[in-house]
């Protein structure tokens, strides 16, 4: 605070403002919150490698141990690989979803919430960065995990496989994100970490993850049918195994779109009690 | 303002029997306060930890919602228009937080994009901002390298950076170096000159005694006191003379010559007396001349002023935590 | 020596008991883990030259009681990193408590939290159906060889964290442990794992354990495994332990 040689106007509305709609998302700040998320991923090193060693030695692993397992009927291909990968890269995509909780757990208790929600942007706003944020981070583990896949057998899928994994993995980072984002509102802590991640995870593995459905135990079926990951997953699965039908990828769409839109309300209304 | 249509007199912040009472066990947090804040006016909060301070300032940035009771900020409704409000206040909370990982200059833009700034306004505003607070060269630098002022001086900038009509400051120089407590007092001082309400809580009084026009103390979340840091001081009572004598033997005779100048009392020591005077420094020769004239020795002498601390004392039952803390 | 080991291995005990957020995970992620193995999977004991066995979860069973061991190893390792981090060990060796009464405090702590968590899965087990084809005696069995083998894991825990002396070194091994169960016969019989891994698990000891552990529950009292799992817990307790006695020595040369 040196003396000041410039004389600046004294009261608002000399600086010129954009229009900041109410109850609209505004696509700068959105941009800028962005950044700002991604900011943290690329100048800590090594904050990427959480999301691509577990899933790859998850990925690995269930390979070399239960890799015999298509032979019996009903898996749909003789690659074990083939058949899990998809899960792999939901657990990266869920892990790099629930981390947007956990950071936000981590912002709430430092007070940067605050200082978001003191700016007129909107919660909608400030959601939509956190939620894009995740998106877009889980790009970086995902070409990794692929080449780690793609190195030891795994299919390469066809153009609109890898457009529809990109698809799906992000989308399914993002709704994770969002889920955590509800836990991080509602528990205002990182203490919340652990449930954000074992609630992810445990959804992505109580699905039809190591088997088709067809040969599920019947209480791990009737589980795994009530799971919209299921469906999400198959849609990933028919890039790798089988064929892409439009019926399968219609409901993994349905799946993430209807799990998604609860995830956004709930998460708005966790912003809303937050104010309580 | 919106307050004009009603007829009420320009005030920046006014609040009517504002209260926050949490559900669970429905203790209150704040209990009925009445603020009438005027534009342009430094307005100093006082009180203890847990008083209620914090909480009322969340209740005024829109951070937290009142159970009962109503708060216009600038002009505009804290519960109905809290959009309204937040864009035209600056906040600068106790715990600044600040990413560490982004530099000054990115935390500066980030926040004008979020204050929605006009994109050509970003850069040079943010520029200027940085200067102002004398962190022009450091703007580049991650905020984790920056020393506990570097990051309060950045968070004032952030709090200006869309030139805000009414700034909250809370406990802004909590844990600072004189130099820096200094600079921040005089940007608040001429954020003053250049019309800016500033609402600033503080747990030093020295701070308030400083700054603010007008003083609140808030006690178990309600106003006890209110006036300007003179009323409240003389409220509680004029300043004396304090005075050491060579000789405890001269007691008697001192007492009897200091009543041509002020009221004098014993004091706690068997040499000491305390003169009640008017002014003070006014009295102070007219009283060293009248005990030399009478051949008293003197071993030392000092004025000593009613404190917010009295006042605070006074009014609330305990001192305030942390005065003896104030650097000097 | 025999006292201040125990005192400190109640100390141990007593904190780990303290720290739910720690003791959780031990029996959580272990059970998600075997639920989804046993509920995905159970179909895979058609496939030929399975045992023949019809409980898949009795099967399941070792695997999920080594991984929490194992956990529980590493977590051992992450406590005494933190004591090393804040200065509570320096406190220790400057006390007139005897060296190794450092580590074999511990060893007794996890020794007893191994039990602990080994009929956790036991009793867990036999509510969602598995079934004990060795009767008592083999519970007895399983809950002994289970003990041991925590303290096996706690050993090596404790070796690496007298190297590592940072707790987040010491938690970044994590992956390492699922590494280790994925290369061993934990999940799957040892025959029906794919190359490599098949033969890379005859020489992992993790093999030797889990199985040590599971035919007395899948199979009943068969000898030969339930020997082998036992000299080779006792192999790796030997080992773990004169590393970690080794670590705790170096680590006070280095504090010197």
């Amino acid at each position: 605070m040196q003396p000041d040689p410039v004389t600046s106007p004294a009261s608002s509305g000399a600086i010129e403002h954009r229009r900041m709609r109410r109850g609209v998302v505004d696509l700068p700040a959105v941009r800028a919150l962005v950044v700002r998320g991604l900011n943290e991923l690329l100048r800590v090193p090594g904050a990427a490698i959480p999301g691509i060693v577990s899933p790859a030695i998850f990925l690995l692993g269930l390979t070399l141990v239960f890799g015999k397992a298509t032979q019996i009927p009903g898996y749909g291909t003789q690659s074990f690989l083939a058949f899990v990968l998809p899960v792999a890269l939901l657990q990266s995509a869920g892990f790099t979803g629930g981390a947007t909780g956990v950071n936000l757990g981590r912002d709430i208790e430092q007070g940067w919430l605050d200082r978001l929600l003191l700016s007129p942007a909107g919660r909608g706003t400030i959601l939509t960065g956190l939620v894009l944020s995740a998106a877009l981070r889980v790009l970086i583990p995902l070409p990794a995990l692929l080449i780690i896949a793609f190195a030891v057998g795994a299919p390469i899928p066809s153009f609109i496989g890898f457009v529809l994994t990109i698809v799906f993995v992000t989308a399914f980072a993002a709704v994770a994100a969002t889920w955590s984002s509800v836990l991080a509102l509602k528990f205002r802590s990182q203490q919340a970490s652990p449930l954000m991640q074992s609630t992810i995870l445990s959804s992505i593995l109580f699905s039809a993850s190591y088997a088709p459905l067809s040969l599920l135990q019947p209480w791990m079926k009737a589980i795994a049918e009530h799971n919209p990951v299921t469906l999400i997953l198959e849609g990933m699965r028919q890039c790798y195994v089988g064929s892409i039908t439009w019926e399968v990828t219609w409901h993994a769409f349905a799946a993430l779109g209807g799990t998604g839109l609860v995830f956004v309300l709930l998460a708005l209304r966790g912003f809303g009690r937050y104010e309580r | 303002m919106a307050l004009d249509c009603l007829g009420v007199p320009p005030h920046a912040i006014v609040t009517t029997g504002l209260e926050k009472r949490y559900p669970r066990g429905g203790t209150y947090a704040v209990r009925g306060v009445d603020l009438a804040v005027e534009e342009g006016e430094v307005y100093g909060f006082l009180g203890p930890n847990g008083a209620g301070k914090s909480t009322t300032v969340r209740l005024l940035v829109t951070l937290l919602r009142p159970t009962a009771g109503t708060a216009f900020v600038a002009g505009h409704d804290v519960v109905k228009d809290p959009a309204a409000v937040r864009a035209s206040i600056g906040v600068a909370l106790q715990d600044a937080a600040i990413d560490p990982l982004m530099t000054g200059r990115e935390l500066l833009r980030l926040q004008s994009v979020l204050h929605g700034l006009g994109r050509r306004e970003v850069g040079p505003r943010s520029d200027l901002l940085l200067d102002r607070v004398g962190l022009a060269e450091a703007g580049d630098k991650r905020v984790g390298e920056y020393s506990g002022g570097m990051r309060r001086r950045l968070d004032l900038a952030m709090a200006l950076i869309h030139e805000p009509s009414v700034l909250f400051l809370d406990e802004p120089t909590t844990g600072l170096d004189p130099s820096s407590r200094l600079l921040l007092w005089n940007e608040v001082r001429r954020l003053r000159d250049q019309g800016t309400t500033v609402f600033l809580t503080t747990q030093y009084l020295e701070e308030a005694d400083q700054l603010a026009d007008r003083v609140g103390i808030i006690s178990g979340g309600s106003i006890v006191a209110e006036d300007t840091p003179e009323a409240l001081k003389a409220e509680v009572g004029r300043p004396h003379v304090h005075v050491s004598l060579a000789d405890p033997a001269d007691l008697a005779r001192a007492l009897e010559v200091a009543a041509s100048v002020g009221r004098p009392t014993p004091g706690v020591t068997l040499e000491c007396l305390d003169v009640s005077v008017e002014d003070g420094a006014r009295e102070l020769p007219a009283l060293v001349r009248v005990l030399d004239d009478a051949g008293i020795a003197v071993a030392g002498m000092s004025v000593v002023r009613p404190t917010l601390d009295d006042v605070f004392l006074q009014k609330t039952g305990e001192h305030l935590a942390d005065t003896d803390e104030v650097p000097a | 020596m025999i006292a201040p080991s125990l005192a400190l291995g109640l100390r141990a005990i007593r904190l780990t008991l303290r720290r739910p957020q720690f003791l959780i995970p031990l029996f959580l992620m272990p059970s998600i883990f075997l639920a989804v193995n046993t509920g995905g999977l159970a179909a895979t004991t058609r496939l030929p030259g399975f045992p023949p066995t019809t409980n898949f979860l009795s099967f399941q069973l070792p695997a999920a009681m080594v991984q929490s061991l194992m956990l529980s190893g590493l977590q051992a390792g992450i406590a005494v990193a933190l004591e090393i981090e804040s200065g509570f060990f320096d406190r220790l060796i400057t006390a007139p408590v005897p060296r190794l009464a450092i580590v074999a405090g511990r060893l007794i702590a996890a020794a007893a939290l191994g039990a602990i968590q080994v009929a956790f899965f036991v009793v867990g087990g036999l509510l969602f159906g598995a079934q004990i084809a060795g009767g008592i005696l083999g519970v007895l069995l399983v809950i002994v060889l289970g003990s041991l083998a925590a303290t096996a894991f706690a050993a090596i825990g404790m070796a690496i964290a007298f190297r590592a002396r940072q707790a987040s070194v010491v938690q970044g091994m994590f992956p390492f442990v699922f590494a280790v169960l994925y290369l061993s016969s934990a999940f799957f019989p040892r025959k029906l794992l794919s190359s490599p891994a098949d033969s890379i698990s005859a020489l992992n000891p993790l093999s030797y354990i889990a199985d040590g552990l599971r035919t007395p529950i899948a199979f009943g009292l068969h000898g030969a495994p339930i020997v082998e799992g036992f000299a080779v817990t006792f192999g790796v307790i030997a080992v773990a332990s004169l590393l970690a006695v080794a670590g705790l020595r170096w680590r006070l040369a280095d504090a010197a």
